[in-house]
């Protein structure tokens, strides 16, 4: 019987970063489809970003078994690790095995490429975080695609990878969920000694504790009448007599929800203006055409005009906005009760739920359902 | 919020330069009709008129000022089709109101139109405001 005895593998950075990659991942993942939860799926792909940047940092100087160059195995290695898990001769390895360590740099790349192009279409789709302005919409379409793939393929690699640690746990007796947790392992022989750490374990936790914390406080200020808007949009542009004439009798919709050919449309009939006549002058109705069009959907200011255009046919000219596909997509999970709540009314009421309807920029974010 | 304050600080220093401090709007417009021959106003003539129904041959329905004002013009309304808040209407409410020649002479003009179905004359607008002012 060989003395085992119990030493340290895993140092305290490398496990707070694994467990702490876990949660931004999983937080990342149940609120990736719901719009209004946006800020938090930004908040945690900007951890998971910043927890790999980390790992890549303490791949090189980290301890003895979080260096890249110590599970760094070839393809050849692999296989043959592979092969001889159906047998009875399994190496044993103290730190990663070639299997494990291989899933750690596919999910390393896959990480860097699922935040990378979140980072994109953030800046892209929703013109906001560091990319605002530097990317088009048209640009981040297929990152969108990109970022969806890469989540589903790092979904796949985790599933493998937690069966790859069920099968070594079996097969070598050997909890290694618990050794994430402990960072030690019961070792025969010799093995290298390594220390906890302790000091960047500590700078890493207090980081993503203060940035969450400082990311998501804005929740405890905010009050019914100033609700919390996580995001703003690009200022667009305004115009005193557009929200002076079409805002006394409803929402002063903002130009960029329709394409120039709608409001052209809608300005050339003022005299049954969905069953009421408008009766501006000349002078009126030039200047609110003129704001129109110059800030129609067609520049793709915003998200919602982006999508509202390309949703539009070439040879349509819809006079309601909520006519468009785009937006029957959008709001088809809505169920009448909510519609029909005191509050709302009316489907052309879109400030009852989006905070930013006046200012025509509808992020996302900046949405909430009345007494939901 | 400086929106607001830019928009007060706008409209009255335009409006004290066009010579019309406040509820000026009012002696502008009737001094108008009165010189369209119209007058005197009586406001309880104005009143009359502002809470008469009136049907609308297209919808089939009664309307009347109050459809959209409501009945109490200290208070906001809701316009009858979108819901949206209409401010009051009372100048006791709302100081804003009944000041811009150019803003009543377009409401009444579009609202008789609504309400009645054709244009007021000089006399009925004149006791509306009548009526109106002293709210």
């Amino acid at each position: 019987m060989i003395a085992r005895k119990k030493v340290r593998v895993w140092d305290l950075p490398t496990r707070l970063f694994h467990w702490l990659l876990v949660m931004a991942f999983v937080l990342a993942w149940v609120t990736h489809g719901e719009s209004r939860h946006l800020d938090v799926h930004v908040i945690s792909g900007y951890t998971f970003f910043a927890l790999l940047i980390f790992r890549l940092v303490w791949g090189v100087v980290g301890s003895h078994y979080a260096r890249f160059s110590e599970f760094s195995y070839t393809p050849k290695e692999l296989f043959s690790y592979l092969r001889s898990l159906s047998g009875n001769g399994v190496k044993h390895y103290i730190g990663h095995n070639p299997a494990g360590a291989w899933a750690i740099f596919v999910l390393l790349t896959l990480g860097l490429l699922l935040a990378i192009s979140g980072v994109i279409v953030l800046g892209g789709e929703e013109q906001q975080g560091i990319l605002a302005g530097y990317v088009s919409f048209d640009q981040s379409a297929p990152f969108s695609a990109l970022h969806e793939t890469v989540a589903w393929a790092m979904v796949v690699l985790i599933v493998i990878h937690i069966c790859g640690v069920i099968v070594e746990s079996v097969l070598h007796r050997e909890n290694l969920v618990g050794a994430m947790f402990r960072g030690s392992k019961w070792v025969a022989g010799s093995s290298a000694q390594i220390p906890a750490h302790q000091l960047v374990a500590s700078v890493i936790f207090i980081s993503v504790i203060a940035w969450g914390g400082l990311s998501l406080n804005t929740y405890l200020a905010a009050t019914d009448e100033h609700p919390y808007q996580p995001f703003k949009g690009p200022a667009l542009a305004m115009n005193e007599l557009w929200n002076e004439e079409c805002g006394a009798c409803h929402l002063a919709f903002h130009p960029s929800l329709l394409p120039a050919r709608s409001w052209q449309y809608l300005f050339e009939q003022q005299d049954h203006h969905f069953q009421e006549e408008l009766m501006l002058d000349d002078e009126t109705l030039n200047e609110l055409l003129q704001y129109a069009l110059n800030n129609s959907a067609e520049q793709k200011k915003t998200e919602a005009a982006w999508k509202i255009n390309r949703a539009i046919g070439r040879d349509e000219r819809p006079l309601r906005i909520t006519a468009v596909s785009y937006w029957k997509d959008k709001h088809s999970t809505i169920p009448d009760i909510t519609w029909q709540q005191e509050s709302v009314q009316s489907k052309a009421n879109c400030g009852a739920c989006h905070y930013d309807a006046e200012q025509g920029t509808f992020q996302d974010a900046a949405m909430r359902i009345p007494n939901e | 919020m400086n929106k607001i304050i830019l928009i007060i600080i706008v409209s009255v220093s335009s409006s004290l330069i066009n010579g019309q401090v406040n509820a000026g709007g009012v002696e502008t417009l009737q001094s108008t009709y009165l010189e369209q021959g119209a007058g005197p106003f009586s406001a309880s003539a104005g009143e009359t008129m502002w809470r008469k129904q009136y049907l609308d041959k297209k919808s089939g329905k009664q309307r009347s000022c109050q459809t959209c004002h409501g009945r109490d013009l200290t208070k906001a309304g809701k316009h009858v089709r979108t819901g949206k808040v209409i401010e009051p209407l009372a100048p006791s409410a709302n100081s804003e109101r009944l000041t811009k020649v150019k803003f009543i002479k377009k409401w009444l003009k579009r609202n008789c139109k609504w309400t009645i179905g054709r244009e007021c004359s000089a006399q009925e607008k004149g006791n509306f405001l009548a009526y109106l002012k002293g709210l």
